[in-house]
């Protein structure tokens, strides 16, 4: 082994680097841009308000209540709303009109407590619950009549998800959009990228196809292996599968088990549509590389704060207002709406939040098969 | 050139195309007759390439216009007409040759059966059908190209550098082809910087620096050139000498 052919080795690669700006740049500034991002996130998303409504309770017990949750200590802020009627209450938080309700059934040392959540949101709820809980910790002196008794056993109920699903049941559905958009994205960049590099797109050019015919060509067949990745997706997310003990291998189990409420064929619709936009994206996006590493380099840029911002792991309500205008305009915020709305609240078509969704992801869609489409026939080098 | 005849099948009229400061072809006009197969000659970087680029309408002229059969180009409807063999390999390297052939073949609406195993018997590789074109020779992929450029029997060919890589048997055999075709009436415009190829054409074409230098028959050539050699016929019609200096002394640029 030689140390001046390794060192050459290793200033070739730098001077390679001299001279790939994009490289350089991402190389530097693509972790400083993430690593912001996620800060401006976790840390812009922990103030907000709870919209409780409270059913059944005696005057004195909402009082309380108040005056508990107007604590300065309390860093978020509730805002309680008195109703008589039990069902109201749930129909409130099922509407979202509000987050939590607080039904109060019976009275002395009969009372019953029940706080009702949609359930469609383990992690954010939990942390409602905990506030809710600490305000009626604080109330506690209207609630019971004799000072130093135990409070009441709360119940939990919620109106999608079993109270006790975690917070896999929320996350998982809406992974079914956003694998696919994220894979067929690379996976078309690169090999257009391929065609743009290896001469074939010239060749393709120099027949009479019309880049419409190309594109639409390359959506059908990345979308073809999109639907097979999400069906596959699927299964894996609902099902679950008991392998018995085999000889040596010990019984397991495939498959998630997560609950879900609605039609797996609506969310198979979502995935697809933003498969074809990924496809389109990925045609577009392949002009501004020269290398398949430079596609790569496309993740961090395009893909994760795609990830951060679409409401996946955050609300896309509990943004700041700047982030919640970008997360507007991506197609994964309308994605995981959709995928939300069917496979955890089990919304049809009939639904307008649906209907809405999908009209903007299709709207979308047609945006990147434009783009796309319009960098085909700019002079290939 | 030709007062009478076929009319023409490729014509340039000052036909320009700069990239920011190269003029890569500046100022060329052509005039292609069907059934004749033409030699464009030229050293590396005289504008070849970009030259049938601009002719089978694959990239904008700067200015001038590009006529395939009468039709201005670029034009969509022409390119069905157009057999262009590009001179990077431009293949799938995934794909096998059967698969490559019949992707292109299919794009050229010409999916039948016959007309792939025709040329894929024209350039050897009927055996070789099912291979993957990355393990093939490079030669072979050359082969491939052509075969992917002629499966629909275009009448207008371009062909940039077919033979590099070729063996000398195939090679032959390719001219042959050629001949054939052009005999059946296609008009074939081969780019190429190896002279001995030159005598295969019917008429050449002399390009430097992105302009035809001269023009005219091998025969005629040489004749005008006062020699048998058409390397050195070209380095004096480039204003060179033996050595491709300058003839006025100079410096070569
Ligand atoms: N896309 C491009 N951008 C900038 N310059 C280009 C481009 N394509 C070609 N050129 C330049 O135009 C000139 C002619 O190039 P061209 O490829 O036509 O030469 P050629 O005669 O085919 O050469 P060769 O024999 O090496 O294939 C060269 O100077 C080349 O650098
Ligand atoms: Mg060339």
């Amino acid at each position: 082994m030689s140390a001046r052919r390794v060192l050459a080795v290793a200033r070739r690669i730098a001077e390679g680097f001299r001279r790939d700006h994009r490289s350089l740049a991402l190389l530097f500034i693509a972790p400083l841009f993430v690593t912001a991002l996620l800060g401006w996130v976790l840390r812009g998303s922990v103030a907000g308000t709870i919209d409780l409504v409270v059913a059944g309770a005696p005057a004195a017990l909402v009082d309380a209540l108040e005056s508990a949750a107007a604590d300065p200590d309390l860093d978020v802020e509730v805002r309680i709303e008195a109703i008589d009627d039990a069902d109201g209450a749930r129909g409130a938080v099922r509407d979202g009109d509000a987050d939590v309700a607080l039904i109060v059934a019976g009275s002395g040392a009969n009372v019953g407590l029940t706080i009702v959540t949609q359930g469609a949101d383990p992690t954010t709820e939990g942390g409602q619950l905990g506030v809710v809980q600490a305000l009626i910790s604080g109330a506690a002196g209207a609630l019971l009549p004799i000072p130093g008794a135990r409070l009441p056993e709360i119940s939990r109920e919620t109106i999608y998800l079993s109270p006790d699903a975690d917070q896999l049941d929320a996350l998982a559905p809406v992974f079914l959009g956003i694998f696919a958009y994220f894979f067929v994205f690379i996976l078309t960049g690169i090999s257009f990228l391929r065609e743009r590099v290896g001469g074939t797109l010239e060749r393709l050019l120099a027949t009479p196809v019309t880049r419409a015919e190309i594109v639409l060509g390359y959506s059908i067949g990345f979308s073809f292996f999109a639907a097979i990745q999400v069906v596959v997706l699927t299964l894996f997310i609902l099902a679950r599968v008991e392998v018995p003990a085999l000889g040596p291998i010990p019984a397991f189990t495939i498959g998630l088990d997560v609950q879900t409420a609605g039609s797996p064929a609506i969310a198979f619709i979502v995935a697809l549509l933003m498969a074809i936009g990924a496809v389109n994206l990925g045609i577009f996006l392949s002009t501004y590389a020269r290398t398949e590493l430079q596609i790569v380099q496309f993740i961090p840029l395009v893909i994760l704060p795609q990830a951060l911002l679409g409401g996946v792991f955050w609300p896309v309500e509990r943004l700041p207002d700047v982030l919640q205008a970008i997360a507007h305009v991506l197609p994964v915020t309308y994605a995981v709406d959709a995928l939300r709305e069917v496979m955890i609240k089990g919304a049809d078509f009939g639904s307008s939040v649906v209907q809405l969704d999908l009209a903007v992801l299709a709207g979308i869609a047609i945006l990147f098969v434009v783009l796309g489409a319009g960098t085909i026939k700019r002079e290939v080098a | 050139m030709h007062p009478s005849g076929p009319a023409p099948a490729v014509e340039a009229l000052d036909l320009r195309k700069a990239f920011e400061r190269i003029h890569a072809v500046d100022g060329v006009d052509l005039d292609l007759r069907p059934g004749r197969i033409y030699g464009l000659l030229g050293p590396n970087g005289s504008g070849k390439t970009t030259l049938i680029r601009l002719l089978a309408g694959l990239s904008k002229a700067t200015s001038g216009e590009a006529r395939i059969l009468g039709t201005r180009m670029p034009s969509r409807p022409m390119l069905g007409r157009i057999g262009y063999m590009p001179q990077s390999e431009a293949l799938y390297p995934d794909l096998s040759v059967a698969e490559n052939l019949g992707f292109f073949a299919a794009l050229q609406g010409a999916r039948t059966r016959a007309a792939i195993d025709r040329v894929l018997e024209l350039v050897e590789l009927s055996d070789r059908k099912g291979s993957p074109v990355l393990e093939l020779s490079g030669g072979m992929r050359r082969r491939l190209s052509l075969a992917c450029t002629l499966v629909h029997e275009p009448p207008i060919i371009f062909l940039d550098e077919p033979t590099v890589g070729v063996d000398p048997a195939l090679r032959v055999q390719f001219w042959a082809h050629f001949r054939r075709l052009a005999a059946a009436g296609a008009t074939i415009l081969v780019a190429s910087h190896v002279m001995d190829e030159a005598d295969r054409c019917d008429e050449l074409l002399f390009i430097r620096a992105g302009k035809v230098i001269a023009e005219g028959t091998g025969a005629e050539l040489r004749a005008k050139a006062k020699t048998d050699n058409l390397e050195t016929a070209f380095l004096q019609f480039a204003g060179l000498d033996a050595e491709g200096r300058p003839v006025d002394g100079s410096p070569a640029q």
